[in-house]
């Protein structure tokens, strides 16, 4: 653990979650409702129908991360995330993001779990820009630099405590 | 004599049992005495060699251990203790005379006159450090034998013996010898007077915490962590004494300690801490507190946090345990930890409230007067929070710290005797009721915000499971509110009335009427009509929100008859709508989907009060029952001029679930007769005794379903005839002439004038049943299937392809039916499938169905009388599976290979995998194979074994890496878009891509890792989120795969 602890009362905001699986697993645009009949048949798909990357699902893949000063938290609870700021465009993705406290010490190492997160989850065919949000933080403009910088990130994912640290925070199982 | 010279001398040389054995036995049966063994060893006992001296010794200790103890009288107890006692100053014979002094003072007949002597030689001549491990547990064995039975003798000899004992023990390491320490620890601190030796004691028990043995693997004397740690723990707790000097010592432990001796020293301490009584207690309390508090505010995990506050409450408990204080004076820590905890909660939001209320919550289930305390101090300062006008935002937060609260009092209650309850007017549920009117108005107005709502009904559910807590009319009034969130307003999200929902459940269960009364009303309302067009999404949506409600709501026998009352006149105005326009299938569709939907909902409320065992369930076989069979037969009736939903097979099908699950729960009289009537209107016409309702039906018409002149939607109404049937116990008789007729005529019935599949499932389930069931009754049916059935309709080339495939189905269900009561003649029909495997046409039909016989089903079982013998599928696996592998392996018809290959892949999916665990080796290759059939269907099946396989198999790890290569090939080929079509393929064989890394070593798959990194960002492309999902999940967990 690092010795400083930039915020130790941070608040935690409620989350909604994911809708909650309904007791009738139909899809609304079925008209019957599906039948337990104890057969486990798999999920049905249309074939021909393609889901397209969208913001929700970048979102969950960075929602549940924790905060590296609070592992019992995640970045969604302490709204250092939220959906409208993960945007995508096409091949373009920009996850913008708040630190709790603008002197907060730890905003490079969150900014660079999401970006390893994403690193591993998303298609190379994106390119991802992760920001702090404007006037978060008193050091934006370095922060942003850092997480950025392909080789700066390189160069911080060889320091393998530091990737034991971001091990830890992405492990959401 | 001369028998025991021998035995000794041979003894001496061979050193074998047997003699040893010889000697007892003569001993024990008189023909030699102790004294002759003594005389005979004599030279040995006295012998100028070393070697012989100590063989000597342990021959005779060995005798001793093993004769019986009327053989050793008062006398030669006492001349063996002191020779044994002498021949401790002998080094060479110390061993063989402990292990001899062990034995001896297990005996009656070994007095408190020899204690004195044996324990001073032990503590004059043994040095511990000399000694191994085994002699040092004789000396331990002898001192518990004598702590145990001559307590008193060391009583006496008191400080001299505490004060030599420690000195002997001190330095010991071993598992074994430590647990009898211990226990001798224990005994020496409870009852001698140790007041001057306290420190000592203290110094060679309080080293060995906390305990960081770990036993190593297989280890034969099976002594576990846990073992020494409790044995140590009761020491440490034998004695007040201990206190002022354990308790620095705990607090050290816990500040330095790793998660796992954190959680033993807070264990150990809950265990202490009482023990060493209220005042050390007080004095250390500040110290202890900001220990804990430490572990509670910043956990190191959530355990340690919870076993904190369970020793937090302990503390609490030991210091104010007699305190008479008033509640206003209430001193010391639980004051002070209480006000540290309110000064947290000023900013209810932030994350340290959480532990501030988790600490506060568990002073409520401490002493009387600290639970008071904390109420009374607790609840107005959270209301106060909730109040304060100046920042709304923090409410929900407030509110869920009250359900908290509120949870906590429950618990608190619960554990509070009735004799207590009576007793102690003062109780935390006295307390909170002072408080109710307050809380109720202030969670009530939690309701009508937005963001509290969710909170405020956990609050509610709080208040509701605190029993006796709140009156009827309270309950009415938090019904009459929460019902507003029911109400479905565009404003009310999912989450928030599925919360509210559980919270009527709940009032359901004890006040049934409030929910009749307000909510029921509103629901049915809410219920169209006629179905929403195809395209009214959300309408639909509605409805079955409101079908789900009702599901959750009406198990009570009082709200379960108004339901099947409003559904089922809802069915029938569904049914038979008037004046449409057009009547086209198609048009009708949501109105058929509409009433399935009830239907289900039927379904599923009867299930569920099945289920909680409710009694009002029989009762509807008049109400429910002849309304569905009015439904279904009118329906048929109509269908001739024109199209209704009531001939839809999945209604029909859903509504002879209804029937099977009312008729179940029939008494048997109920069911005969029941039956009669049933077949009665299917075979004899008579249909108006089992339909009633509505639509009178025709008093022309004829009802005969079997004939072959029947429409087809008359013959799919033999699906609730087989309802109805299967559900019966095997006493019961089928009301038929000839029973062997009846099932060749509904067996030829289903193949020849059936005309859709639900009808011919409904027959084959229906004879399965009764085969099952009353199988002595069918025996030349049974025969007649293997003679003439077999050779007709499924190994006749001539037939038509459609009705062998068909008739393989039925002869599935009806090996299925032999299987499950273990009959011998399963053996020829599983044969015959068999024989199919060389057929072009019918070998994969007849592979498949060996998966069907073995899979799950809904109608052979316990809950439906079925005759089920324990291991059935076992027995019929062994039977199977080695004909199937080697089959599989080395048929050289390559249609009769994939038949086996098809049919092993089909059975080994559908059965747990112990039954399979032995052949694994030579299943998995095959299985592999198997990874290559076409049938997407099968190669899902396939990956989800192997999936179960990883999953549990830790006993086979050799069975997987070895194929870990092969395996993650066909994996990635199966997981990308490109290669497999089927996402469902394509997700399990993801999914077990993502569980390799956790079965196998990393040594194993590190060459494959760039690989399997590399590959799987195509599956992290794929169209479907579904199969996006598990790929992320996969290469995370090779990117975490580290060596």
């Amino acid at each position: 653990m690092p010795g400083e602890i930039f915020n130790p009362n941070p608040t935690v905001f409620r989350t909604s979650g994911k809708p909650s699986s309904d007791q009738y697993t139909t899809d609304p645009n079925s008209l019957w409702l599906e039948e337990d009949d104890g057969r486990h048949n798999g999920i049905v798909f249309d074939d021909d129908e393609v889901d397209p990357i969208d913001r929700d699902e970048i979102f969950d893949l960075i929602r549940y991360i924790k905060d590296p000063e609070h592992p019992g938290v995640n970045l969604e609870e302490l709204r250092v995330v939220s959906a409208p700021q993960c945007r995508i465009a096409g091949n373009f993705v920009t996850i913008e993001f708040t630190p709790t406290v603008p002197h907060c010490g730890m905003s490079t190492l969150i900014g660079l779990s999401i970006r390893v997160r994403l690193l591993r989850s998303l298609p190379n065919r994106f390119k991802v820009d992760i920001f702090v949000q404007p006037g978060s933080h008193q050091s934006e403009h370095a922060v942003n630099k850092q997480l950025n910088d392909k080789e700066r990130v390189a160069a911080a994912l060889e320091n393998l405590a530091l990737v034991k640290t971001l091990e830890d925070c992405l492990d959401t199982s | 004599m001369e028998s025991t010279e021998r035995l000794v001398r041979t003894w001496m040389a061979s050193r074998r049992d047997e003699e040893i054995t010889e000697t007892v036995s003569n001993i024990n049966n008189g023909s030699t005495t102790l004294l002759n063994v003594v005389k005979v060893l004599g030279e040995y006992l006295t012998s100028e060699e070393d070697q012989l001296r100590t063989s000597g010794v342990e021959f005779l200790s060995s005798i001793l251990s093993k004769c019986f103890p009327e053989k050793l009288n008062r006398q030669s107890v006492r001349v063996l203790v002191s020779f044994y006692c002498s021949k401790m100053e002998d080094w060479d014979t110390i061993i063989p005379s402990l292990q001899g002094l062990a034995h001896l003072t297990t005996l009656p007949t070994c007095t408190s006159d020899d204690v004195p002597k044996i324990i001073d030689s032990i503590f004059e001549r043994v040095k511990m450090k000399n000694l191994v491990q085994s002699v040092r547990f004789h000396v331990f064995t002898i001192i518990h034998n004598i702590v145990v039975r001559h307590r008193d003798v060391l009583k006496s000899m008191v400080s001299d013996f505490v004060e030599r004992y420690v000195v002997l023990v001190e330095g010991e390491k071993d598992p074994r010898n430590l647990l009898i320490a211990f226990a001798i620890a224990r005994v020496i601190v409870v009852e001698f007077d140790v007041a001057k030796s306290v420190e000592s004691i203290f110094n060679i028990t309080f080293c060995y915490f906390p305990i960081t043995f770990r036993p190593p693997p297989n280890d034969p004397y099976g002594i576990t962590t846990d073992d020494l740690r409790q044995a140590l723990r009761r020491v440490l707790s034998a004695t007040p004494l201990f206190g002022t000097l354990a308790i620095p010592l705990f607090l050290e432990k816990l500040t330095a300690g790793s998660p796992v001796t954190k959680r033993d020293t807070l264990e150990t301490m809950a265990i202490c801490i009482p023990v060493y009584g209220s005042s050390i207690a007080r004095t250390n309390a500040r110290k202890l507190w900001n220990a804990l508090k430490l572990e509670v505010f910043q956990p190191v995990d959530q355990q340690t946090e919870e076993q904190a506050l369970k020793t937090t409450q302990d503390l609490v408990k030991t210091i104010y345990s007699n305190s008479t204080q008033a509640d206003e004076d209430i001193q010391g820590l639980a004051k002070d930890a209480c006000e540290e905890c309110l000064m947290i909660l000023r900013e209810p939001e932030k994350s340290q409230a959480k532990h501030a209320i988790n600490v506060l919550c568990a002073f409520m289930s401490t002493t009387p007067s600290v639970s008071r305390y904390t109420v009374t101090q607790l609840i107005p300062y959270l209301m106060k929070q909730f109040i304060k006008p100046d920042d709304a935002s923090v409410r929900p937060s407030v509110l869920l710290l009250v359900s908290d609260v509120l949870a906590a009092a429950r618990e608190a209650m619960s554990h509070l005797h009735e004799s207590e309850l009576v007793e102690d007017t003062q109780n935390v549920g006295t307390i909170l009721t002072s408080f109710k009117d307050e809380l109720t108005s202030v969670i009530i107005s939690g309701l009508k915000i937005p963001s509290c709502r969710q909170p405020a009904v956990a609050c509610l559910l709080g208040l509701v499971s605190i029993s006796d807590f709140l009156g009827e009319e309270e309950l009415g009034f938090i019904v009459h509110n929460v019902n507003e969130i029911l109400s479905f307003g565009d404003d009310v999200d999912e989450d928030d009335s599925n919360v509210a929902l559980k919270l009527l459940s709940t009032i359901a269960v004890s006040a049934p009427r409030h929910i009749k009364e307000q909510v029921l009303p509103q629901l049915f309302s809410t219920l169209p009509d006629y179905a929403p067009s195809k395209e009214a999404i959300t309408e639909r949506v509605k409805y079955w929100r409101t079908l789900t409600a009702l599901t959750i709501l009406c198990r009570q026998p009082e709200l379960f008859e108004i339901l099947i009352i409003r559904l089922t006149a809802k069915l029938d105005l569904l049914c038979f709508r008037q004046a449409l326009l057009s009547s086209d299938e198609a048009a009708l569709e949501p109105d058929a989907a509409y009433a399935h939907s009830i239907l289900q909902t039927i379904y599923k409320v009867l299930s569920a009060k099945i289920d909680e065992e409710h009694h009002d369930v029989p009762k509807y076989i008049d109400i429910l029952v002849p309304r569905l069979f009015n439904i279904f037969v009118y329906s048929t009736i109509l269908s001739t001029e024109r199209y209704v939903i009531g001939i839809e097979p999945r209604l029909i099908i859903t509504g002879g679930q209804i029937i099977a699950l009312v008729v179940q729960s029939l008494p048997i009289s109920k069911k005969e007769e029941y039956l009669q009537t049933v077949f009665s209107a299917y075979f004899d016409g008579n249909v108006k005794q089992i339909a009633a309702g509505q639509q009178a039906i025709p008093s022309d018409y004829v009802f005969c379903p079997f004939d072959a002149s029947a429409s087809s939607v008359t013959k799919s109404l033999v699906v609730l005839l087989s309802s109805a049937t299967t559900v019966l116990q095997k006493e019961i008789l089928m009301p038929v002439s000839d029973l062997n007729v009846f099932l060749n005529q509904i067996l030829d019935w289903s193949m020849t004038k059936a005309d859709q599949e639900h009808q011919r499932e409904g027959i084959w389930k229906m004879i399965a049943s009764i085969l099952n069931k009353r199988i002595e009754g069918a025996s030349s049916f049974l025969s007649d299937l293997l003679s003439h059935f077999w050779y007709t309709q499924i190994a006749n080339g001539s037939a038509a392809l459609s009705t062998r495939r068909q008739a393989i189905r039925a002869w599935g269900w009806m090996t299925k039916a032999l299987l499950v009561r273990s009959h011998p003649s399963c053996a020829q029909f599983t044969d015959r499938l068999f024989d199919l495997f060389v057929d072009e046409e019918l070998n994969w039909h007849a592979a498949k169905t060996f998966g069907d016989i073995v899979g799950v089903d809904k109608v052979l079982t316990k809950r439906n009388y079925a005759v089920i013998k324990i291991l059935h599928t076992q027995r019929f696996v062994n039977s199977v599976l080695s004909r199937l592998t080697s089959g599989a392996k080395t048929s050289t018809n390559s249609h009769e290979q994939l038949a086996h290959l098809v049919a092993l892949s089909s059975l080994i999916s559908q059965i747990p995998r112990n039954l399979y665990a032995r052949e694994l080796p030579s299943l998995i290759p095959l299985l592999i194979r198997g990874l290559g059939l076409p049938d997407y269907n099968i190669r899902c099946q396939v990956i989800e074994t192997l999936l179960a396989v990883a999953e549990e198999g830790s006993s086979d790890e050799n069975v997987i890496p070895e194929h870990a290569p092969s395996l993650v090939t066909t994996m990635l080929k199966n997981s990308t878009v490109r290669e497999m079509p089927s996402p469902n393929v394509r997700i399990t064989a993801l999914k077990y891509l993502g569980v390799l890394p956790k079965v196998v070593r990393y040594d194993i798959l590190h060459p494959l890792k760039a690989t399997v990194i590399r590959e799987l960002a195509i599956a992290l492309d794929d169209p479907k989120r579904l199969v996006r999902k598990e790929a992320v999940e996969a290469r995370t967990s090779w990117f975490k795969f580290h060596g």
